[in-house]
């Protein structure tokens, strides 16, 4: 529609400049983010059994990170008890199977009490922000973990050992639930970026104050994208108690994830399209390789991470490449755009880090 | 409350401002009656009680501290006064939240700029356009926020990151996301502050276009000439007290208010000057006192 712009005289132009088009940013992160879901899709083919199981997990995490991204990522409220609602997902699912009902019922039913769940729980602790939003959402997470096991909630302390075994699904069934899982949070991802509901949610990170001000009824809208986190987790959870056909509350309940949640989709780059996918793949392949060469550095693989992402990352890893392929100043030669991009990402280093 | 909430969305709102003209010229489109905010034992707003009609353009000046942006929050709504009451088009507005008072249209500007930096800068004004006005879908919200800009002569950015403008257009994009929400009542806190004179030239002219479409505005500012030449009436806060509204040009040659601004040592020499008759310039007064 800006085409006719382009005809007008010099003068006009310089007046006038053409309107920027809008940014496409979104269609190639869409693009990306199929693509890396397809080149998974491809491992029960490819791969044999313990490669299938380790891509189940990483794909879970994957789903964890996008979920955790609607709250923590584009609202910018860090919540650091999203474990939660997996472990609610998993107990709802599980009991429910035990209880001879459908597994997809199992699933509904573990969502629904979550989704209700982050309802109850963001009313009051959405009030808060900062730092006491996120010591708050870690102390349910804890809570609740001692809850199930003091109060014997199936099975208690042991957790649900005993399952009835998979009948229908099999392995490679979970790995593609998992996958369509993660597909449909990228999809959801995609539609929050150019919604207005996902407007809000940035607005609200940005500044809560302006967003107010503007008429973005913000507390309603955090409360929307708590429950929104919550749900895809649940999922998870749920599938994750059918896939492992058995749990305990230390498993499902347990901090270390919801802080893995946190930390996958800042290293990817938070509140981004594909940012949660390539954190989660990059740090879970390299975690399950190094427990498969023998040592069980997944703590300290954890640990080392967020110190260096905090440090040199604080945008993810995405926003580094953004900044690396960013269009050069115009003049600049074709030859320098490779040190161009190099000297651009050090002083973002420099600019955000350390 | 209900009217300016139904009112249907992304229309020519001109025919509905004279219908409420009509209606309401009797009431004041925004009354505040013996407002007080304390701050422990500071009182940084102190009985303040003024009114403003529909379609007027109020200045208020006042020194560092006198408690002007306390009232911009407090109208705007992320304040509540300690005692006293505001009313809008006649009704009492103290216990709503910024958000609903911004769906009845009374919006404001920061002093301190907060672009939403994830976005860029025709996201920003859209996010003024769904939330202020009711039922638009994207494509309308973007129709609406490419109309601003143009008013705001910033669309040749529309494509840039909040964080990548400078501070003129950071206070443009305040003033479009502002404008996008089609708000009645506009409060603008400053936003002229740390621009040049050929910008505060044009911010002036732009005041003055919004206010042609029946906005009515209420504008703080602390250059004094620009502010003088927008509005009709000025109000003058020292200490959160109320010490002068009035016409500009009396405001201004005003003896307390000259004190107020330039100190009590410079008054008595110009009125000792000027033999009681004030007959200070606009030009005298600072133009711009923004470093803090």
């Amino acid at each position: 529609m800006s085409s006719g712009t382009k005809t007008q005289t010099p003068s006009a132009i310089e007046s006038h400049p053409p309107e920027p088009k809008e940014s496409r940013e979104w269609l190639w992160s869409l693009i990306l983010g199929l693509v890396i879901l397809g080149l998974v899709a491809t491992v029960p083919v490819l791969g044999d059994a313990s490669a299938l199981h380790t891509w189940t997990l990483i794909i879970m995490f994957v789903v964890l990170a996008q979920s955790w991204n609607f709250i923590g990522g584009f609202t910018g409220y860090s919540a650091f008890g999203n474990v939660v609602f997996f472990g609610i997902g998993a107990y709802t699912t599980g009991l429910m199977l035990l209880g001879n009902q459908p597994f997809w019922l199992g699933l509904v039913a573990g969502a629904l009490v979550a989704a209700l769940f982050a309802f109850l729980l963001g009313l009051p602790v959405l009030r808060l922000r900062g730092h006491y939003f996120a010591i708050a959402t870690l102390g349910i997470a804890e809570a609740m973990r001692e809850f199930v096991t003091v109060r014997d909630v199936g099975g208690g302390g042991g957790g649900l050992m005993s399952l009835p075994l998979p009948s229908l699904a099999s392995y490679v069934g979970f790995f593609y639930a998992f996958l369509g899982l993660s597909l449909l949070c990228l999809l959801i991802t995609v539609f929050l970026t150019r919604s207005r509901f996902g407007y809000a949610l940035i607005a609200i990170r940005e500044s809560e104050q302006a967003a107010e001000a503007l008429g973005v009824p913000t507390y309603w809208y955090k409360v929307g994208a708590f429950v929104l986190s919550a749900v895809p987790t649940a999922l998870a959870g749920g599938l994750y108690a059918y896939w492992a056909t058995g749990f305990d509350p230390d498993t499902v309940f347990n901090v270390s994830v919801s802080v893995e949640m946190v930390l996958l989709t800042v290293l990817g780059g938070p509140g981004t399209i594909v940012g949660p996918i390539l954190g989660a793949i990059a740090f879970e392949y390299a975690s399950f390789q190094l427990q498969t060469s023998g040592f069980s550095l997944h703590n300290t693989l954890l640990g080392l991470s967020i110190v260096i992402v905090t440090i040199f990352l604080p945008q993810g890893i995405l926003r580094l490449i953004r900044e690396f392929v960013r269009k050069p100043a115009p003049g600049t030669p074709r030859a320098n755009r490779l040190v161009e991009g190099v000297r651009r990402v050090r002083r973002f280093i420099a600019a955000n880090g350390v | 409350m209900s009217d300016a909430l139904s009112q249907p969305t992304g229309s020519n709102d001109s025919s509905h401002s004279d219908e409420r003209e009509a209606s309401c010229h009797d009431t004041p489109l925004l009354q505040l009656v013996g407002v007080t905010k304390r701050f422990g034992g500071l009182a940084a707003v102190n009985d303040l009680s003024f009114s403003l009609q529909k379609g007027e353009i109020l200045g208020v000046i006042g020194p560092n501290g006198a408690g002007k942006s306390t009232m911009v929050n407090l109208i705007g709504g992320s304040m509540a006064p300690t005692s006293g009451a505001i009313f809008y088009q006649g009704h009492d507005i103290n216990r709503l939240p910024p958000n609903r008072r911004a769906h009845l249209g009374i919006v404001r500007t920061f002093q301190i700029t907060q672009p939403f930096m994830g976005l860029d800068v025709r996201e920003n004004v859209m996010v003024g356009a769904f939330f202020g006005q009711r039922g638009l879908d994207r494509a309308r919200a973007l129709h609406v926020a490419d109309e601003v800009l143009e008013r705001v002569n910033l669309a040749h950015k529309a494509t840039f990151k909040g964080d990548q403008i400078t501070i003129a257009d950071r206070k443009r994009l305040e003033m479009a996301r502002a404008l996008a929400t089609n708000p009645q009542l506009l409060l603008l806190d400053e936003v002229m502050a740390g621009l040049t004179a050929t910008e505060v030239a044009q911010a002036v002219e732009l005041i003055q276009q919004i206010n042609e479409t029946g906005v009515t505005v209420l504008v703080i500012e602390h250059i004094v000439r620009a502010i003088a030449t927008v509005s009709n009436r000025i109000l003058v806060l020292h200490h959160g007290r109320k010490i002068a509204e009035d016409k500009p040009s009396q405001v201004l040659s005003d003896p307390r208010v000259i004190e107020a601004y330039l100190g009590e040592r410079y008054a008595k020499r110009r009125i000792q000057e000027e033999n009681g008759v004030s007959s200070i310039t606009l030009e005298d007064l600072p133009q711009n006192e923004e470093d803090r």
